[in-house]
């Protein structure tokens, strides 16, 4: 009597927990496809071992020009959930979305998150419109470790209404996450702290880096608008080397999908520094030094001190 | 006042001065070789060009990753093979020039698509691969000055039969073998502009300064000598014109698209108002002579 | 001493022969007219003998060290293309020079006398482009002077050409035949080969007949080059005659 309730109760318990009498079948994993690599890497770290992922916009890949393929248009349909940034970042998604027939939902990455406008983050700017492809709103919103935060928040929400047998597992996840993301941001904060006020500033090709400059204090300058396709009028190369020169900035960053070259021309005639390779847009091969968001911020701001605080102005 | 627009951004800024010396480079060897296909009506070679080039940095950047000289001598390598391939087939067979490099581009663009998919990346390879007229360092203006000097030396070697082919190629082939070898070494030498000119200043410039002023200046004159230098003269005017006009201007005017557009603007002028039946001339014709 | 000499020559485009089995030798400072029916062969055997169609068996031979000019029917030539008269005719000169050589002083001399020769003094800076079909023609009678070649092929050269046009260049085919240079022309207008051509030859895709024009040019023979099937037969069997 007690033992067949037990088997019973085993069973049931089994069934609701995926594990079969008979054997194992493999526990299913909730399929989830990240528009990007940067999300890709927050639902990995959420998910953990109940997700498996596919990102679209792979490391080193740019957003902003991307063209689906079919593979991608068959992960998506597979999917049950797709995560994505929001912010007009993917031009390309809602006809993806569309065209793959999915009956997935659609996270929004950003939901909650006040976002900037992308022609009012910093001081010196005059120009008219960028050729620009996302409308007003600055996207690049996850540069912000407080934004991240509230990604991740996001994240764990939109997998445990998915998914909601893993419920417990998420929000441990994204607790433990959580709690690395804010140690990231005290040591962002006391790397710009060790940085000279003065010397605060630095050009980059890519105008990616609003959010990080409001809230950590660094001027970037860029000579480009926000998108990759907007080009360099002599108006504005001419300004920024007179900026540079004016205000001792001491470096110019390089990003790792724009054309360098004009950014080493303004370091070359204004005497600025060329510092390394900051990612913004995408995260780096695994193999590489910027493989997940933590190691993508600390490769960048160890990249920014190093530049900011070494040589003259 | 006028120093300040005219003299004084390229006095004051090391790059507005690379940048003309780049133009006047490209105008020198490219306007020529634009007249001559301008006038063997193979003006959308540019265009095409751009494209077929692909496979080949494709091919240097899985060797070499985003190293600049592999994807550009790749993209040399493609170009010529591609150039050279339907030259080839043009001559010998029943196909004419502009069927033969279609077929030969489209397949090349292709394949280069198919290259940059299989490694994975969704990188726009040819975005990295055009260059900037604002971003001239000393090796890229070393490359636009090698070729400007390769061009003109083969250009001044070559102008008989290069002539006399685009004339009257049956005479050619009547008294010499030299035609097929004249008609390739002339589309190596439109390769080499072209792919040196997307390597230092991107597509739209390379292309642009070599038809334009070609285009411009067949209103002036119908003699090929004053062509060729009234081509290479508009285009540096066209340079300079669009330079100044991207630094002065209110607001913010791209770089090479303001040279692109002076050159333009010298093209309309010329339609409008050239001597060589510009519309001017046919809508105000003068009095005819006694004789 | 023959000029030309063809020998078994076949010539024509996808297998069907335009010239069949055709032998015979052109004597050198010969003026020889070639006639015929409406496609007998005759460009078409010129563009052989001009090198510039490859024979489909049978061969010609040219006489070793002659110089050779060819003037086709309708030229290729790009009238667009920006040049003048005077360069046009200069090109005359470029074979001789080597296509990379210099042309001598002495060239701006010769080039003034071949084009007062064809009557277009006062052309010099003409645009190709300007040119009346006559004047065309006259100017590439001047290129063809320079060239200053041994055996002269003309393909139509009169045709749409005035009668004193006509009868200026005829006036320059008999200098080169005073100058012992071979001459060839394909011609339709019979009054003029009997007036200036002293030998025909009569095709219809095979030699009808060859030799002195008034023994060619008999009205039997006229009849029977008449007799030719101009089209090709798309059924025709290979030809028995190689063989052999």
């Amino acid at each position: 009597m007690l033992n067949r309730r037990a088997l019973v109760a085993g069973l049931a318990f089994g069934l609701a927990t995926g594990a079969s009498p008979f054997g194992t079948f493999a526990q299913e994993k909730l399929p989830v496809v990240a528009s990007f690599s940067v999300l890709g890497d927050f639902v990995r770290q959420i998910g953990g071992d109940r997700v498996s992922v596919t990102t679209l916009v792979g490391p080193d890949g740019d957003a902003h020009v991307y063209s689906p393929t079919p593979a991608d248009a068959k992960a998506m349909a597979a999917a049950r959930l797709v995560v994505v940034n929001g912010l007009h970042f993917e031009g390309w998604l809602p006809r993806l979305v569309k065209s793959s027939g999915t009956k997935a939902t659609v996270a929004e990455a950003t939901k909650g998150i006040t976002p900037l406008e992308a022609d009012d983050d910093h001081d010196e700017k005059g120009k008219g419109g960028h050729a620009h492809a996302h409308g007003h709103d600055d996207p690049h919103a996850w540069q912000s470790i407080a934004n991240a935060k509230i990604y991740v928040a996001n994240i764990r929400d939109a997998l445990s209404a998915a998914d909601p047998v893993g419920k417990a597992s998420y929000e441990a996840n994204a607790k433990a996450y959580l709690a690395e993301l804010d140690k990231l941001e005290g040591e962002v904060k006391a790397a710009i702290a060790r940085i000279p006020a003065e010397r605060r500033k630095a050009i980059t090709t890519h105008d990616a880096f609003g959010y990080f400059v409001k809230a950590y204090g660094i001027a970037f300058i860029a000579p480009q608008g926000v998108s990759t396709e907007a080009e360099a009028s002599a108006k504005d190369v001419a300004r920024i080397i007179r900026q540079v020169k004016a205000q001792k900035v001491p470096a110019v960053f390089l990003e790792n999908v724009t054309n360098p070259r004009l950014a080493e021309q303004i370091a070359r005639e204004s005497g600025a520094k060329v510092g390394g390779r900051l990612y913004s847009d995408a995260l780096s091969a695994e193999s590489g030094p910027a493989g997940t968001y933590i190691r993508m911020m600390k490769h960048n701001i160890s990249e920014i001190e190093k530049a900011l605080t070494a040589g003259p102005a | 006042m006028l120093y300040d627009l005219l003299i004084g951004p390229f006095a004051e800024f090391d790059f507005m001065r690379r940048a003309l010396v780049g133009v006047a480079a490209l105008s020198v060897s490219g306007a020529p070789i634009g007249v001559f296909l301008m006038l063997r009506r193979m003006s959308l070679t540019g265009d095409a060009m751009a494209h077929a080039i692909l496979p080949g940095a494709a091919l240097g950047y899985l060797v070499a990753g985003f190293s600049l000289p592999a994807m550009t001598v790749g993209g040399l390598a493609a170009g010529f093979a591609v150039a050279l391939a339907a030259g080839a087939v043009a001559r010998a067979t029943v196909l004419k020039e502009d069927a033969s490099l279609a077929a030969f581009y489209l397949i090349s663009l292709a394949l280069g698509v198919t290259i940059v998919s299989l490694r994975g990346s969704a990188i726009d390879l040819l975005h990295v691969l055009f260059g900037n007229v604002l971003a001239l360092d000393d090796q890229v203006l070393i490359l636009l000055a090698g070729v400007a000097t390769v061009s003109l030396l083969s250009l001044a070697a070559l102008y008989r039969p290069l002539v006399l082919e685009c004339v009257d190629p049956g005479f050619l082939r009547s008294v010499s073998r030299s035609g097929g070898v004249v008609h390739l070494t002339f589309l190596a030498l439109v390769v080499l502009n072209l792919v040196a000119g997307f390597h230092a200043l991107g597509t739209l410039l390379a292309v642009g300064m070599m038809m334009l002023p070609a285009a411009a200046a067949r209103f002036w004159t119908a003699d090929i000598t004053r062509l060729l230098l009234l081509a290479a003269g508009f285009g540096m005017v066209s340079g300079y014109a669009g330079l100044v006009l991207s630094y002065a201007a209110g607001s913010s005017l791209p770089a090479g698209p303001s040279i692109i557009l002076a050159a333009g603007a010298i093209y309309i002028g010329s339609l409008l108002l050239g001597s060589q039946d510009g519309l001017a001339r046919r809508l105000l014709p003068r009095v005819h002579l006694q004789r | 001493m023959s000029a030309i000499r063809l020998t078994d020559l076949t010539l024509g485009y996808d297998r069907h022969p335009a010239v069949h089995h055709l032998s015979g030798e052109i004597a050198t400072g010969s003026l020889t007219a070639i006639v015929g029916p409406n496609g007998a062969g005759k460009s078409t055997l010129l563009k052989g003998i001009a090198g510039a169609l490859a024979p489909l068996s049978g061969g010609v031979a040219l006489a070793k060290g002659k110089r050779l000019a060819y003037l086709p029917q309708s030229a290729d030539l790009d009238r667009s293309f920006p040049i003048h008269v005077y360069d046009l005719v200069a090109m005359g000169l470029w074979n001789r020079a080597g296509i990379f050589g210099r042309i001598g002083a002495g060239a701006a001399h010769k080039i003034e006398h071949a084009i007062a020769a064809v009557g277009l003094t006062g052309f010099e800076r003409r645009p190709i482009g300007t040119l009346s079909g006559g004047q065309m023609q006259r100017a590439l009678f001047a290129r063809l002077l320079l060239q200053d070649a041994d055996v002269i092929l003309l393909d139509e050269p009169f045709t749409a050409i005035d009668a004193r046009t006509t009868a200026d260049l005829l006036e320059l085919v008999r200098r080169w035949q005073g100058e012992s240079r071979t001459v060839v022309a394909v011609l339709h207008d019979i009054e003029t080969v009997r007036q200036a051509f002293p030998q025909t030859l009569l095709l219809a895709r095979e030699a009808v007949a060859w030799g002195e024009t008034a023994a060619v040019l008999t009205p039997e023979n006229l009849l029977k080059a008449r007799r030719m099937v101009e089209a090709f037969d798309s059924h025709a069997a290979p030809c028995q005659r190689d063989a052999a």
